[in-house]
């Protein structure tokens, strides 16, 4: 992998994801914000979070993956959410995805996204 | 500069204005502030959403310029919105003309406040630089305008190791939270946090490119927690957002900050 990780002690994490990472070589990728639409542009999961979480995260990979990477690669996410209440789903959608630990990550709630009917918007950094 | 663009074979992305995902060799690279619609003077032009984004990929365009680079460098941009009809019925556009047929990674959200309660567009973007960094110090922090606030208006580094921070909050080790209530006792565990996780990484306060600070209020972040962040950064500011948004993981939490910094 061609970032590290940079743990500490005296500043952990609240759950499961890594404090900081540092890139060490190779490419640095930047992936829009992801949000639940499938291959036709059509929204997937009209106000069911966790399905729109599920295709927000394929999504993402798909990103990943068209850039030579997966998953791994991630060094860092934000995860935008439009009503703190669809948290407990987004992260279990999200633990679903990654089975260890996630990148850095960031968990902000929104007014809302850019078109009204997305709950989650994704974005994140990679080394490739 | 080797920038390449990431297009996964899903029909729905293509035609848009933004790429699903941009590449490049981090040789150079330079991180704006979020810059805003703000005149020389400070104070914000007149006649809504239009003439905000107008103004604003102007102030982008000079600190552009002044690193040698054009928004067809663009990588990433975020585009943080008050108002999203006014932004879809003309922001868009003014962009738009802006960015020509640069399709950079792109997130846009829409927020409760931004700096002065009348903004109603604030952009950000990380750009990919021509030219070696083998004779430039590793940060070069720069204004275009004079202007009072405590942030640089772009930073590039050139070279080095970039290092991103998980979005800090006002944590104590054993999962509490310090400061419940208090925005400047979360503000100081908050900037206590982003020091510890800088210096295991070989890193100072003076290694921060880019902040992204997140509030539930600016009024009372500005109130109580600004000086804090002055005796954190000791005027060695990174390029720096400030965001007020509706909420944040924990109830408790009161602010979350983001920064991405730099290392040889």
């Amino acid at each position: 992998m061609s970032f590290s990780t940079i743990a500490t002690p005296e500043a952990k994490p609240v759950a499961n994801y890594k404090m900081a990472t540092r890139l060490e070589g190779g490419r640095l990728l930047y992936i829009s914000g992801q949000v639940a639409w499938d291959a036709s542009g059509s929204i997937v999961g009209k106000g069911d979070v966790r399905a729109q979480a599920r295709q927000t995260f394929d999504n993402l990979r798909g990103v990943l993956r068209a850039a030579g990477g997966d998953l791994p690669n991630l060094m860092k996410i934000t995860t935008y959410i439009t009503k703190i209440e669809d948290f407990p789903d987004v992260a279990q959608a999200r633990s679903e995805v990654f089975q260890g630990e996630l990148p850095a990550s960031t968990l902000i709630v929104v007014k809302s996204l850019f078109h009204l009917d997305f709950l989650i918007e994704v974005e994140g950094v990679a080394a490739v | 500069m080797d920038r390449r663009e990431i297009l996964p074979e899903r029909p729905v992305e293509k035609g848009r204005g933004f790429m699903p995902g941009v590449s490049v060799n981090p040789s150079r690279v330079l991180f704006t502030a979020g810059l805003t619609g703000r005149n020389p003077d400070g104070s914000l032009v007149a006649g809504g959403m239009a003439p905000q984004a107008r103004r604003t990929f102007e102030r982008l365009q000079a600190i552009l310029s002044q690193a040698g680079a054009k928004f067809d460098g663009v990588v990433k941009q975020l585009t943080y919105v008050t108002d999203i009809e006014a932004y879809n019925a003309t922001g868009r556009a003014e962009r738009a003309k802006f960015l020509g047929g640069t399709r950079s990674a792109s997130t846009g959200l829409v927020v409760r406040r931004l700096a002065d309660p009348a903004m109603l567009i604030e952009v950000e973007l990380v750009v990919d630089l021509p030219g070696s960094p083998s004779r430039s110090s590793l940060l070069e922090k720069y204004n275009v305008e004079n202007h009072p606030g405590d942030f640089h208006q772009g930073v590039i580094v050139n070279g080095g190791r970039l290092l991103y921070l998980a979005g800090q909050v006002a944590n104590n080790p054993d999962g509490s939270v310090a400061g419940v209530g208090d925005w400047r006792r979360q503000a100081e565990k908050i900037y206590e946090n982003i020091g510890h996780l800088l210096r295991a990484a070989g890193a100072t306060a003076a290694s921060a490119v880019k902040e992204t600070t997140w509030v539930l209020s600016i009024d009372s972040w500005r109130q109580h927690s600004v000086p804090v962040r002055r005796g954190f950064y000791q005027g060695n500011f990174p390029a720096s957002t400030l965001v007020e948004i509706p909420g944040l993981a924990r109830p408790e939490f009161l602010a979350e900050i983001e920064v991405i910094a730099a290392v040889a």
